[in-house]
């Protein structure tokens, strides 16, 4: 692609603009801030539920009481579960990587809407901010879980209002991000950027605006029910008022299905940009990469069942999730072909990013296979509401948008912050961190076919050895993110000057100086007919 | 490259067009709810629901002009079954008086979008009497007379097919003496045959009368507005009336406005001035 230098002199980072300091921070509308600020407020909290998680392995070193009473155990997953989830990996890599790199992959100055990309990140400090108040105020902390389930939802004397609320305010955030960026994709692409051109990352992004946009609602207006519920008496989800405990589950997986898409799809999106980069290699199976990402968010729509198989349910209906849910297993078989197609025979420069895109791939397709076991009706009845399921998911949830939202951050660290971090430490942060998820969760697998139940702060003495193992794994996996990110943040600051392109990528942000300027582009770039996103010829 | 461009796009449209065709063939094998109301049989007065039982073909009955006909060869479109008998001194004269109310006030025209059948289920029972009682609930009519002459038919019948009939409905009485005792209740029935819904009770809002009927020309071709109405309403057993279905409602403004935003965006010319 063409070579698009803008002036150095004033990049993003050194900008001054009507306000000063953190100001010119928080009311930033420019886009390459606002990336900043969700990656800042998302590793805080990530860093939170990361402590959580550490407390309640530790919770499970041995059988009874360890460090924690039941009660507390249960309020420790459940803001575990919120935190990670609606604070984590839901705005995750579409929140700072799309912020920050998706105008730029498309050659324009900025979102269609930046104030309202502002608002957004404000929306998000509202929601955190409200659930923090749920956990730290009130008759006691949330213990419901992160599905916030009728009838605890209903029954429990904590104080859930707030953090349902926060959990509302959190979609709307979700919402109008998905918003701003499917205008931006439409309406802002540079001359020459056709749909056949863009970047696979900014394809994935457009997939997950429309999930967001469509399925984001429903989450919403399920917790106004329980809201109206808590505090009217409104009988929506409780059979004493004449409402139903299943139709809150069928409300919340619709949404928090397709929210697993939101997270997984743009993590695939960063993956297919670092694959061919280290590869050195044109993507393999562009198209069928983009026609399966629109796959997954379509079928993902469809199989929010799949959580419900022992919850009541025709047997018409659970073949019916079932069959969709190894449906959608198909387009994501397709992506990890194409990716490892890729590597075929390419000219691999093995850097962190990849080793990282290595990973996602080897956990990413465990988490997959494992989901099968699960979308399996006849196994599914056995495993469900074991550690199974939450080896499972975390494979899936961590593994793959924790591996890729690591894998995209040593990726793109250079362009952000213009400057390169210690690859030696890099690597050795990726591979404990890679060795003690392995520890972590791997136990988990065969603790939940054995029987053990989740969500339990006791268990037999037979899961002893498997849950020492796991304890163990998430010291390894704290060890690693520790060092990941003194590294990180060190470089951000004191990190040799980074190369424009020390990568040799193929896309647009890499025809801009790093960090990029204020506006990106000194002159909008225009695409030539025989160029495209990943052409190494 | 525009040629390709398109190739592409066709290509990304199969497969897509595959899954959807995937999806909506699995949706073939949907079943029906079944309503969850279980049949106390043991009840001596009132309605023991049928619901989706088909009314057996050996009911004949005695018409306005005193000639027998077979309850299934009237009923050629929603019909609305009304057991009372003619000298009934308790609730029959009230629960007419709501029937009458409602066809009056419904937009549903009797004798075209439906017709109400009232059945005496006293044996004893001429249609000579249920002529006048006819006559004297039309004049309670204002709007839809002439329709409900036509549309609001009068029967009486003989012991076996008033057994077949009652017990087809579910609808339990007890002689006593020489009245009877009986539920307030109407039976609907498709144009088939197949009872489709019981309305209880002796106050009718025009919408529900208009929901039953609806609802009982499932199948057939029916004014649109009617459809939609079936799409937003359901019959809640418990409550006994029709809600709305929330979940289905919001579902389709939320698809048709993303279906929306997405022609705008395809087909609203872009501003020069957006391609900064």
């Amino acid at each position: 692609m063409q070579n698009v230098h803008a002036a150095n002199e004033a990049n993003y980072l050194t900008y001054q603009g009507k306000y000063k300091g953190l100001l010119g921070w928080i009311l930033s509308t420019d886009h390459k801030r606002i990336g900043l600020l969700y990656l800042y407020s998302i590793m805080t909290m990530f860093s939170i539920g990361v402590l959580l998680g550490l407390a309640m392995k530790f919770e499970l070193l041995a059988p009874g009481k360890t460090i924690m009473e039941a009660k507390t155990y249960n309020a420790t997953f459940t803001v575990h579960g919120v935190i990670m989830i609606f604070m984590v990996v839901i705005p995750g890599l579409p929140a700072v990587f799309g912020n920050f790199l998706m105008p730029i992959m498309i050659g324009a100055k900025d979102v269609a809407f930046p104030k309202l990309n502002l608002l957004s990140w404000w929306l998000y400090v509202l929601g955190v901010v409200l659930v923090l108040t749920a956990i730290l105020f009130g008759n006691g902390t949330p213990d419901t879980g992160w599905t916030f389930y009728a009838p605890y939802s209903f029954k429990t004397g904590a104080n859930l209002l707030p953090a349902v609320f926060g959990a509302f305010i959190l979609g709307f955030s979700s919402i109008l991000t998905g918003l701003n960026f499917l205008v931006t994709i439409h309406r802002l692409r540079c001359p020459g950027l056709t749909w056949s051109k863009l970047p696979l990352f900014v394809w994935t992004l457009y997939g997950t605006a429309w999930i967001q946009l469509l399925a984001t609602p429903v989450v919403g207006i399920t917790l106004v029910l329980i809201a109206l519920e808590r505090v009217f008496g409104v009988g929506v989800f409780d059979p004493a008022l004449g409402g139903d405990p299943i139709l809150y589950q069928h409300l919340f997986w619709i949404y928090s299905h397709p929210a697993v898409y939101i997270m997984i799809l743009p993590a695939m999106g960063a993956i297919s940009e670092i694959i061919p980069t280290f590869s050195q290699k044109q993507i393999f199976g562009y198209v069928a990469l983009i026609a399966s990402t629109m796959a997954i968010a379509f079928v993902g729509y469809l199989v929010w069942g799949h959580h419900m198989f022992t919850a009541g349910m025709s047997g018409t209906a659970q073949y019916f999730f079932s069959l969709l849910t190894y449906i959608v297993a198909i387009p994501s078989a397709i992506k990890v072909f194409n990716w490892i197609a890729t590597l075929y025979k390419g000219s691999i420069n093995v850097q962190t990013p990849l080793y990282w895109a290595a990973s996602f791939i080897f956990v990413f397709l465990i988490g997959g296979l494992s989901g099968l076991v699960l979308g399996s009706l006849a196994t599914d009845v056995h495993v469900h509401d074991t550690a199974f399921v939450v080896a499972h998911f975390h494979y899936i949830v961590f593994g793959g948008t924790g591996f890729a939202f690591f894998a995209a951050i040593h990726y793109w660290f250079p362009k952000i912050y213009g400057r390169m971090y210690d690859k030696t430490w890099a690597n050795t942060g990726w591979l404990i961190f890679f060795i003690g998820f392995l520890a972590l969760y791997t136990p988990m697998f065969y603790l939940g076919i054995m029987g053990m139940p989740r969500r339990y702060y006791d268990y037999m003495a037979e899961f002893h050895s498997g849950n020492i193992l796991s304890t163990f794994g998430s010291w390894v996996l704290a060890t690693g993110f520790i060092i990941i990110l003194i590294n990180l943040i060190r470089s951000a600051r004191k990190g040799p000057k980074a190369e424009m392109n020390p990568w040799h990528g193929k896309t647009l942000e890499w025809t801009v100086s790093s960090p990029p300027s204020l506006e990106n582009f000194d002159e909008i770039p225009v695409i030539a007919e025989d160029d495209g996103p990943y052409n190494y010829k | 490259m525009s040629d390709l461009n398109i190739d592409i796009k066709t290509k990304i449209l199969k497969f897509n067009l595959l899954f959807v065709l995937i999806v909506f063939s699995l949706s073939l094998f949907a079943q029906e709810v079944v309503n969850p109301v279980s049949n106390n049989n043991n009840v001596e007065i009132g309605v023991i629901e049928h619901l989706d039982e088909f009314l057996p073909d050996s009911i004949s009955l005695i018409n306005e002009e005193g000639q027998q006909v077979w309850l299934a060869d009237i009923i050629d479109k929603p019909s609305v079954i009304n057991f009372v008998y003619y000298r009934c001194p308790g609730i029959c004269s009230p629960l007419m008086e709501a029937v009458a109310g409602v066809m009056d006030k419904s937009d549903l025209v009797p004798g075209v979008d439906y017709q109400v059948l009232t059945i005496s289920f006293d044996p004893h029972e001429t249609i000579d009497l249920g002529i006048r009682k006819k006559s004297n609930y039309l004049n309670l009519m204002t709007n839809k007379v002439e329709e409900a002459k036509k549309g609001w038919l009068f029967f009486t019948s003989d012991s076996a097919s008033i057994a077949r009939a009652t017990n087809a409905t579910g609808f339990k009485y007890q002689r006593t003496g020489n009245d009877y005792l009986h539920a307030a209740s109407l039976t609907v029935v498709s144009s088939e045959g197949k009872i489709t819904r019981y309305l209880n009770g002796l106050y009718f809002l025009p919408f529900e009368w208009k929901m039953a009927i609806v609802e009982a020309s499932k199948g057939k071709s029916g004014p649109t507005l009617n459809k939609v109405l079936r799409f937003c309403y359901s019959y809640d057993p418990v409550g006994q009336t029709y809600v709305m279905n929330i979940t289905k409602i919001t579902g389709t403004i939320i698809l048709f406005l993303a279906i929306l935003f997405l022609l705008i965006l395809v087909f609203k010319s872009k501003k020069k001035e957006n391609l900064i």
